[in-house]
């Protein structure tokens, strides 16, 4: 999530610094994807906020609360300036007599836990203040009007989506939150793709979350509002609707019809329904502060969740054990004074019980607390331990199996190669995989002859005479999957199940597990163009040494020689001696023509020719 | 007639083999045992039991691979799995904690390739479950178990907060090889309903588990550019 600098600091009047901040977040709240100045002064995180802190993390108000706790600085509730607070707070009070109207919310589905709406009338749709445009700007959000502006603002702020409907497009003042009945259709709002606004028409199944009035839908629950309220240049009067929906459903539907919004991402994680009404005072306030001369409603609020008072219990000594450290009552006293938690010490027992903010969904028990505490404790504070494992249990045997084919078959001269499970043919089908990879293997060996094949054609990159192969790996049936063996060279294309493999094994003990023999070497990597190889024998007087022919060839070969000369043939034949070698040429950087090797060729005989040698 | 020059040509491992041979082989000299599982699991035993809840957003954390016709079957995103189900046959032929068990294996995610990323790749876990199993004594095993993996060669760890649904508190590991900070792994202890799903006194017993990937390991020990060569089949890969 992107977090603005500028906004933290509406929070935290002594925030620190942006290096300070970068630290802090990455050790102690989250990974930092980047971290960016913008051109309008502001600074913006990039946020990776973790999925169980998605519950409060998801907002400015949530992450300048989780700097504050954590420096022990002190954290404003409400970016509100004083002036804004008194409105704010007279509102919470104040029912506008000019509203006749009364709002009514009809809740048909228990996957709405709590629903808050309000009338607003005499909106004047416009620009938004600058500071409100600036911020949202900082975060990639246009400005559009100063009504949908407020909405987005608060989804930033506090985490908590809301919507704004237009009241005069309803039937009727009333609000419907109801399971959509099958086939029917509505038109939501929307999406830019590119420079073009693109809308769509979604048919829906009972099991989407729906909020309508008497005749229409009029938006997918938590999910995106619909064309027919749109809020736009002419509207006047609206309703807002500040809700809380079961995430389960929020996320099924969003998913069904391939919509993934910012309001979805924070229903899908689940908000605690409890701040639903402080965050329509809020939205109230920010109304009045763009529009002053519209009149609020009455705040209906419409109440099905049961949210209990949750506690958790710990004790410092359980807070070390888990950590591994020693820490202090004091210390743990002090980072549950500096987040704000309500906690009661029960000092006889040596015990903690914390009241779990509402937000804090999160937190489930005492390993949550270890985690909270640790966390600003610091990880690096822990020293490492290395622990007395003496437990003496016997390995699993298939691994033992294992290790005792490729043992095996690595002492006979073969090679193991590692090839894919996914393949084009099987009895087992994958859903949603790349053609050629949707089925699992139920062989070893079809993989393994297209190896062989491909060494085969390489052999002369491989300097072997023979290609010998084998893979110890898993094929799947209708029956199940099992382990198999499988090798391959000339003559034997072998494949069986691992038992029977270690069966034939005479001496089954593994002695050792193979691994590097020496401190490795860097892998060399090869060449991706063809090779072109030539073979080249002659006679040669028996005196002349091996060695002589050898340069002759590699220093009349030059950098695309990528072997040394492979002698794959020497006999001799009275005072004579055949040599047979085979050159093979490379470029890193191209394919080679056959001309070039032709000419390198001819390079070597004439000069083994000019030696007296004679070419065969 | 052939000669001495044409010698006996000598068979060897993958190197993914020897990377995990070698990493398994420290972990035991650690103390740890090798358990091994299967690739084709129930969703209980890689997902559920792992406290990952359907229909919620941590299972979108990995890209799952689900099978045709074949309800709640999934190609096993992490050796995890097995995990589970060592723990679940301890309690159920009567045994308890402590333990430590290493876990190498195949694994599968649906994403697209490239150079860091295959849809197949090997990865190796770790858990240890005793009475007082910390996160002092995590960073005890990881820090020895790179010391020896980069061969006496000056590394470091570091923690950072980061959730994986199996642990709380949970980290993401960075190690530090010379000068640059790279992360690595996910770590952390291991979550109260993880031991419970298995049959673990989870009042009684608490411990670590950490799980990382070893065609990456093997990418940087041996300085192997690209994690697709390893399944090609292409004998050239095994230069050592």
């Amino acid at each position: 999530m992107l977090i603005s600098y500028n906004w933290l600091k509406r929070y935290i009047k002594e925030i620190p610094n942006e290096e300070d901040l970068i630290n802090l977040i990455t050790f102690k709240i989250c990974e930092l994807e980047s971290v960016e100045k913008l051109p309008n002064g502001d600074t913006v995180f990039d946020m990776k906020i973790l999925p169980d802190r998605a519950h409060d993390l998801l907002s400015h108000r949530g992450v300048a609360k989780e700097i504050a706790g954590i420096l022990g600085i002190e954290f404003s509730e409400s970016f509100l300036n004083d002036s804004l607070k008194e409105v704010f707070k007279q509102e919470k009070q104040e029912i506008n007599e000019n509203i006749q109207e009364n709002l009514f919310i009809n809740i048909q589905s228990p996957l709405c836990r709590r629903y808050v709406g309000r009338i607003v009338k005499g909106i004047e749709i416009g620009p938004s203040p600058k500071w409100m445009t600036d911020l949202l700007e900082s975060v990639e959000q246009r400005s559009i009007n100063n009504i949908v502006d407020i909405t987005n603002f608060i989804l930033f702020d506090i985490g908590q989506p809301i919507h704004a409907f237009d009241l005069d497009k309803l039937e009727s003042p009333e609000i419907i939150v109801r399971n959509a009945k099958e086939g029917e259709q509505v038109e939501l709002l929307g999406e830019k793709v590119g420079d073009t606004v693109k809308e769509r028409n979604f048919i829906l199944k009972e099991n989407n979350l729906v909020i309508s009035d008497k005749k229409d839908v009029l938006a997918l629950a938590g999910v995106k509002g619909g064309k027919k309220a749109e809020v736009n240049q002419n509207t006047k009067n609206i309703i807002i609707e500040v809700a809380n929906f079961d995430p389960v459903s929020i996320r099924k539907t969003a998913r069904t019809f391939g919509i993934q919004t910012d309001a979805v991402k924070r229903y899908e994680n689940e908000l605690t329904p409890s701040i639903c009404r402080d965050v329509i005072f809020e939205v109230s306030s920010l109304i009045n502060l763009v529009c002053p001369n519209s009149s609020f409603g009455e705040i209906v609020d419409i109440n099905n969740s049961k949210e209990e008072e949750k506690k958790v219990k710990f004790t410092t000594f359980y807070i070390s054990k888990v950590l591994g450290c020693e820490l202090e009552d004091n210390e743990i006293e002090k980072i549950l004074k500096n987040h704000n938690y309500e906690y009661v010490r029960n000092y006889d027992l040596n015990e903690w019980e914390v009241i779990v903010p509402n937000n804090r969904l999160d937190i489930t028990g005492p390993h949550d607390m270890a985690e909270e505490i640790g966390r600003v404790h610091g990880y690096e504070k822990i020293k490492p331990k290395i622990p007395e494992l003496n437990f003496n249990h016997k390995d699993n045997e298939i691994w033992i199996k294992i290790c005792l084919a490729k043992e095996k078959l690595v002492n006979d001269g073969y090679k193991e190669v590692i090839t894919y499970t996914l393949t084009n043919k099987g009895e087992i089908e994958i859903m949603a995989s790349t053609e050629g990879k949707n089925f699992l293997r139920t062989n070893l060996l079809d993989g393994l002859i297209k190896s062989y094949e491909i060494n085969r054609l390489n052999m002369p990159l491989l300097d072997l005479s023979e290609i010998k192969i084998f893979e110890v790996g898993t094929i799947f049936t209708k029956d199940g999957e099992e382990v198999h063996v499988a090798y391959c060279d000339k003559k034997n294309k072998v494949e069986i199940s691992l038992d029977e493999f270690v069966k034939n094994i005479s001496d089954f003990s593994l002695k050792s597990y193979s691994t590097f023999n020496s401190q490795p070497t860097s892998f060399s990597m090869w060449s991706l163009y063809p090779f072109i190889s030539r073979d080249i024998s002659f006679w040669v007087p028996n005196e002349i040494e091996n060695k002589k022919i050898f340069d002759v060839m590699k220093n009349n070969s030059g950098k695309l020689l990528i072997k040394e000369p492979y002698l794959f043939d020497k006999f001799t034949k009275g005072d004579k001696t055949s040599y047979a070698y085979r050159l093979v040429f490379q470029s890193n950087e191209r394919t080679l023509k056959d001309e070039e090797v032709e000419e390198i060729m001819q390079g070597i005989y004439q000069n083994l020719t000019n030696l007296g040698f004679e070419i065969r | 007639m052939k000669e001495e020059e044409i010698e006996y040509q000598k068979g060897n491992l993958h190197p993914l083999t020897l990377i995990m041979n070698e990493a398994v082989l420290i972990l035991k000299d650690l103390g740890f045992s090798v358990e091994v599982g299967p690739e084709l699991e129930n969703e209980w035993y890689n997902f559920d039991a792992l406290n990952v809840p359907k229909d919620h957003p941590a299972r979108d954390m990995q890209d799952t691979f689900f099978i045709k016709g074949q309800e709640g079957k999934v190609l096993r995103t992490h050796t995890s799995n097995t995990q589970i189900r060592f723990m679940e046959n301890l309690i159920k032929e009567g045994g308890n904690p402590p333990f430590a068990i290493v876990v190498p294996g195949k694994v599968f995610r649906n994403e697209s390739t490239d150079a860091t990323h295959e849809m197949q790749f090997h990865q190796i876990e770790g858990l240890v479950i005793g009475e007082d199993i910390s996160v002092a004594n995590m960073k005890g095993i990881l820090l020895e178990f790179f010391k020896r993996f980069f061969n006496g060669e000056e590394v470091d760890i570091r923690l950072r907060p980061s959730y994986f649904p199996f642990v709380e508190p949970g980290f993401e590991v960075d190690l530090r090889r010379g000068e640059k900070w790279i992360e690595l792994l996910g770590a952390g202890i291991v979550h109260p309903n993880v031991l419970k799903n298995c049959g673990v006194d989870s009042n009684k017993y608490q411990g670590f588990a950490f799980g990382m990937g070893l065609d990456r390991l093997m990418m940087m020990k041996l300085r192997i550019p690209d994690a697709r060569l390893s399944y090609q089949g292409d004998l050239r890969l095994n230069q050592f």
